[in-house]
């Protein structure tokens, strides 16, 4: 069982925030597979999370927990952050350390690194890696897949740090079946996100992105109508998703064939209706609305009805 | 250390076009062209001939334009698509083969013998119009290992002279894709797609850079199907002092600021820029 990590809450100015927003996003946190959360200590205290009380020692931040019995508990974050480059190994054997920085580990030898952090002793060893390179995600995955027993993130990537619901996604693909966690909580998770932090995700963010599964390209809707794991890595219901077949410059008889059935229209003339289709988008540099196709299929259909009846 | 030459293949206009919404005009795609040229990009796959006329007039504006890229065109495993690429000039002839069972059974519905009778006819249409074939593993991040070295050695005895190898729906690690570079034969050049979605593209194509891969597909803005492709920019500033692909990172910044109005759709807000996040 690996430690997955979510420190969102201390990289968010969390004072102006409902508690029970706050509440609500650290339960779908849980559930979504996270197995700690850690948030600032005067954030704790306010939300009268219990299990530190008489700790005088609780610093910074703490770390929430969540009990097979469901019950919430409160831990002191005994984790010392030190930043690591990837050179110089860390004299860690017998403290607990996060180590974080390493945005570029992936350009050397990581994995005789992990080994050598993997042997060094060490009374607990979390990775949070910079996503200054792009490569934040990556690392914390072949972390855990090299035998690392804790990664932290954050949701979106918030402060670039590593994208918490793409570990996630990697680590349930990894082995689905050790996997426990309801990734279809990311659809709320999102928008609590882009309500706590006042920053709207892209559309084509990798696992929570709201376009992620639309398909236009003629090519991939004819395989996803055959079967969708083609072009899908992983089903867009798994993260609370839906898929969408949209029409525009790219699309197939297939794809036209599909809409005009969906909206109860008549199929005789998909050729021409496909035709007008690519030349509109390619103007328009855009899709097709479906109340646009319903116009497009009425103009060809009283095209048609005028070449028989002159 | 010694910086190691590598080469970029952006396929902006063909995969980073097929992220539903984007759908660039013939002027548009003559720019974004022109301006990779210039860049030094060393391979622009420029579209897909086979969807029409409009395309293939683009195609041959983009070739007379182009000083330095050569031009590719990619194009499913059939003859009507690669006599239409053969007509528009284009300098490669790209082939993509489904590599993985999901896809030949699911889609192509075909067996693996038939699949590879028909590279060979492909491969022979191409060279009968004496043209440079490359030859795409769709999906071989999900397909059999020795059925990719298979694939891969009648690639090689085909004459083709490049090996793409897809991580088409974005699931490979960056030790999975070492794993399966290293099990690739030698005799041909590596190009390395991939896809975003687990956010692990720019890390895969380092990966398979320092694999001996020696092409990185790429795309502007990251662009394409779902989470998208390898983000050009972020492999330029991943790789900074490591790889040189002869392309200058400043002067891409300059150029994406100038056409980022062309790769926001109108149905998208100006609160969702391309590459945020």
């Amino acid at each position: 069982m690996v430690t997955i990590i979510d420190r969102t809450l201390t990289t968010l100015n969390t004072a102006r925030i409902d508690s029970q927003a706050i509440r609500h996003f650290c339960e779908l946190l849980f559930i979504g597979g996270v197995t700690r959360i850690e948030l600032p200590t005067s954030l704790a205290v306010r939300l009268k999370l219990s299990g530190l009380s008489g700790n005088t020692d609780a610093g910074e931040s703490c770390f929430l927990v969540q009990k097979q019995n469901g019950r919430q508990q409160l831990l002191p974050n005994d984790l010392i952050e030190q930043n690591f480059s990837g050179h110089a190994l860390p004299d860690i054997a017998r403290r607990k350390i996060r180590l974080t920085g390493m945005a570029d580990l992936l350009q050397g030898d990581y994995a005789t690194i992990f080994e050598q952090l993997l042997c060094s002793d060490a009374d607990a060893l979390d990775l949070c890696p910079s996503n200054r390179q792009y490569c934040a995600t990556a690392i914390a995955l072949e972390w855990l897949f090299a035998g690392g027993h804790s990664v932290s993130g954050t949701f979106a990537g918030h402060a670039n740090f590593a994208c918490l619901e793409e570990v996630l996604m990697g680590v349930k693909l990894k082995n689905p079946t050790a996997f426990t966690g309801d990734l279809s909580v990311f659809r709320p998770l999102r928008i609590y996100y882009e309500q706590l932090s006042g920053l709207p995700v892209s559309p084509t963010k990798a696992v929570i992105g709201t376009d992620i599964f639309k398909v236009e390209s003629g090519i991939h809707v004819d395989g996803v109508l055959k079967n969708p794991a083609t072009y899908e890595p992983f089903s867009p219901e798994t993260v609370g998703n839906q898929r969408k077949i949209v029409l525009g410059k790219h699309s197939g008889l297939q794809s036209v064939r599909y809409k005009l059935r969906e909206q109860q229209l008549s199929e005789a003339s998909e050729k021409s209706i496909l035709e007008l289709i690519k030349e509109r988008c390619s103007q328009l540099g855009r899709t097709l609305s479906d109340l646009e196709l319903y116009a497009l299929a009425r103009e060809v259909k009283n095209d048609d009805q005028a070449k028989i009846y002159c | 250390m010694t910086i190691k030459q590598k080469y970029i293949v952006d396929t902006t206009l063909r995969d980073g076009e097929q992220s539903p919404g984007i759908a660039f005009t013939l002027n548009q795609k003559v720019a974004i062209a022109s301006a990779l040229d210039s860049m030094g990009v060393s391979r622009i796959e420029a579209g897909t001939p086979a969807m029409g006329k409009a395309e293939c007039q683009a195609f041959e504006q983009i070739k007379r334009t182009c000083r330095r890229a050569r031009i590719i065109a990619w194009n499913r495993m059939n003859r009507e698509d690669i006599n239409r690429s053969l007509s528009c000039g284009a300098d490669i002839i790209h082939v993509c083969v489904p590599s993985s069972d999901l896809l030949i059974r699911e889609k192509l519905r075909l067996s693996r013998a038939a699949l590879i009778e028909k590279m060979a006819v492909c491969a022979d249409l191409v060279h009968s119009a004496g043209k440079e074939l490359t030859i795409g593993l769709e999906d071989a991040s999900r397909a059999d290992r020795d059925f990719v070295v298979l694939l891969t050695q009648s690639a090689i005895k085909l004459g083709a002279t490049t090996l793409r190898i897809s991580d088409t729906v974005g699931i490979m690690s960056p030790s999975t894709i070492k794993a399966c570079l290293n099990q690739i034969p030698t005799g041909i050049a590596i190009e390395i797609h991939t896809h975003n979605d687990l956010g692990m593209a720019v890390a895969n194509t380092i990966s398979a850079l320092r694999s001996g891969a020696k092409y990185a597909d790429v795309t502007l803005f990251g662009i394409g199907e779902r989470a998208g492709n390898c983000n050009l920019e972020h492999l330029l500033i991943a790789t900074q002092g490591q790889l040189d692909f002869g392309i200058r990172l400043d002067e891409l910044q300059l150029r994406q600021s100038v056409l980022s109005a062309q790769f926001r759709p109108p149905s998208r807000s100006s609160r969702h820029p391309i590459g945020l996040l």
